[in-house]
């Protein structure tokens, strides 16, 4: 029994210990994508990157090459093959900067692939939500969500 | 023995004596250009700030006493090269701005005031209640975005349009006076975080190489492998009516390169700023890395990154 106290005494002072420690954390938590997502496979880099005041939101846009080299074109033309993901965040106040926000919690990816077939070019939507990124089977507004992100225009980066 | 105690005693009563003629100076320019603030402001600056960073140094008979005296007119210039509230006007008001926020965080990270020049001067100690006074200060500096803002517009559609005609094409790549080159494959590299710098109205991105992406992966990054490169690029935040936040145009681009040989004498970073589409290389001695060790140094404990990284 008394053993037992003292394990109890000592454990307890160990969390203690642990939540007197309001250090930064190294990694950012809360914004990581779910490993089993393995969004670094889809081979896409940075296309642009925006935040919405009114929803409290960060995003980065990311597109494959033909992607990236459509939207730089700028007219709005897009080609089989062309991806397009959008990681959408909440934004959190910058731990390591007073004046900056960061993203917080993960809220959805959505992709945008487009392909052809006989009729020509055609647009597949998906979208992942929350923090283990689940398939959203809603379909609501979906036109709206594939024509934003298709007409965002790219970042400049020389 | 009680001679020889005596003997000794008395050639350190000459050492000290004498070593109290040898003093560095602290000179007291005129002050032409000190910083106007509310008064509860000036009064925290005045009491916390002013001995290190101002040309009003007050030293009181205790600093005047060698061998300390040359730690303080150690702090006092070395401060003033930082920060000197006497040549505020002297600055152009972004940059102004730019201090003020580079030394607000410096106080919130508890780098500023000097722990052992508080010990020494515990009037210099800023409290909770003067914290948030400063806070406020600075806070009402915060740039407002004019949604639609056609100057920053045509900006940043003047850079699309070079963009488009493959104006952007750099011969040879631009160098930083401490010898980093340019990098132009950052694009390439993955995003790990990115930033809406509303201190300065600025939306950013930090990308990662790979030796960065799989260091994080591994969670070996306390403290990143050598080879680790940064790159973080900087827009103007362009608003429209429905609150979304776009980049502008493009404003610089920075990067740290990891190697604690090459660059221990910048914390093992190697760091370089290169501005506008042009990409000049920041900095008008190869000291300028020094600016970059002083706004970094507070994250120590993080390796002196202050970027979070996000795994994906």
């Amino acid at each position: 029994m008394k053993n037992v106290v003292w394990i109890l005494l000592a454990a307890s002072f160990t969390i203690a210990a642990c939540n007197h420690d309001d250090k930064v954390s190294l990694i950012n938590d809360q914004a990581a994508l779910p490993a089993t997502f393995k969004f670094d496979t889809l081979g896409l880099k940075v296309m642009a990157s925006f935040a919405n005041k009114k929803y409290g939101t960060m995003s980065v846009l990311y597109a494959n090459g033909e992607g990236i080299s459509n939207a730089i074109k700028g007219d709005k033309k897009h080609s089989a093959g062309e991806v397009r993901a959008l990681v959408t965040w909440g934004q959190q106040d910058d731990p390591s900067w007073f004046g900056a926000r960061i993203p917080g919690s993960l809220k959805s990816v959505e992709l945008v692939k487009i392909s052809t077939n006989t009729t020509g070019l055609i647009t597949a939507y998906a979208k992942y939500s929350g923090k283990n990124l689940l398939a959203a089977p809603d379909t609501l507004g979906q036109e709206a969500r594939i024509k934003y992100i298709l007409d965002q225009q790219p970042s400049i980066m020389p | 023995m009680r001679r020889k105690i005596a003997f000794v005693a008395a050639l350190m009563l000459i050492a000290f004596t004498g070593l109290q003629f040898i003093r560095p100076k602290i000179k007291n320019p005129p002050v032409t250009a000190d910083i106007q603030a509310p008064s509860n402001v000036e009064a925290i600056l005045r009491r916390a700030c002013y001995d290190c960073h101002s040309n009003e140094t007050n030293l009181r008979w205790y600093d005047k006493i060698q061998p300390v005296y040359w730690q303080v007119a150690a702090h006092v210039n070395e401060g003033r090269e930082g920060l000197n509230f006497s040549d505020w006007k002297n600055m152009a008001p972004a940059e102004q701005k730019a201090k003020l926020w580079e030394s607000i965080n410096q106080v919130i990270a508890g780098a500023m005031p000097v722990q052992n020049y508080v010990m020494v001067h515990p009037s210099a100690k800023l409290s909770k209640d003067d914290l948030v006074i400063l806070k406020a200060y600075v806070s009402g500096m915060t740039p407002v975005n004019k949604p639609g803002d056609t100057a920053k517009i045509n900006a940043q559609m003047q850079q699309l349009e070079q963009w488009q005609n493959a104006k952007f094409t750099i011969g040879k790549l631009p160098i930083a006076l401490n010898g980093i080159s340019y990098m132009p494959d950052y694009k390439n590299w993955q995003a790990i975080s990115t930033t809406n710098r509303f201190d300065n109205g600025t939306l950013r991105v930090i990308f990662g190489n790979n030796i960065a992406v799989n260091a994080m992966k591994a969670n070996n990054i306390h403290p990143w492998p050598n080879g680790t490169i940064f790159a973080k690029v900087a827009w103007d935040q362009v608003e429209d009516n429905e609150g979304n936040i776009k980049t502008g145009a493009f404003k610089q681009i920075e990067y740290m390169i990891k190697d604690d040989q090459k660059y221990a004498s910048t914390m093992g970073w190697g760091f370089a700023r290169f501005k506008t589409t042009k990409l000049i290389p920041y900095g008008k001695t190869a000291l300028f890395a020094t600016e970059c060790v002083n706004c970094h140094r507070p994250q120590k404990d993080e390796d002196f990154v202050f970027t979070q990284p996000i795994k994906n």
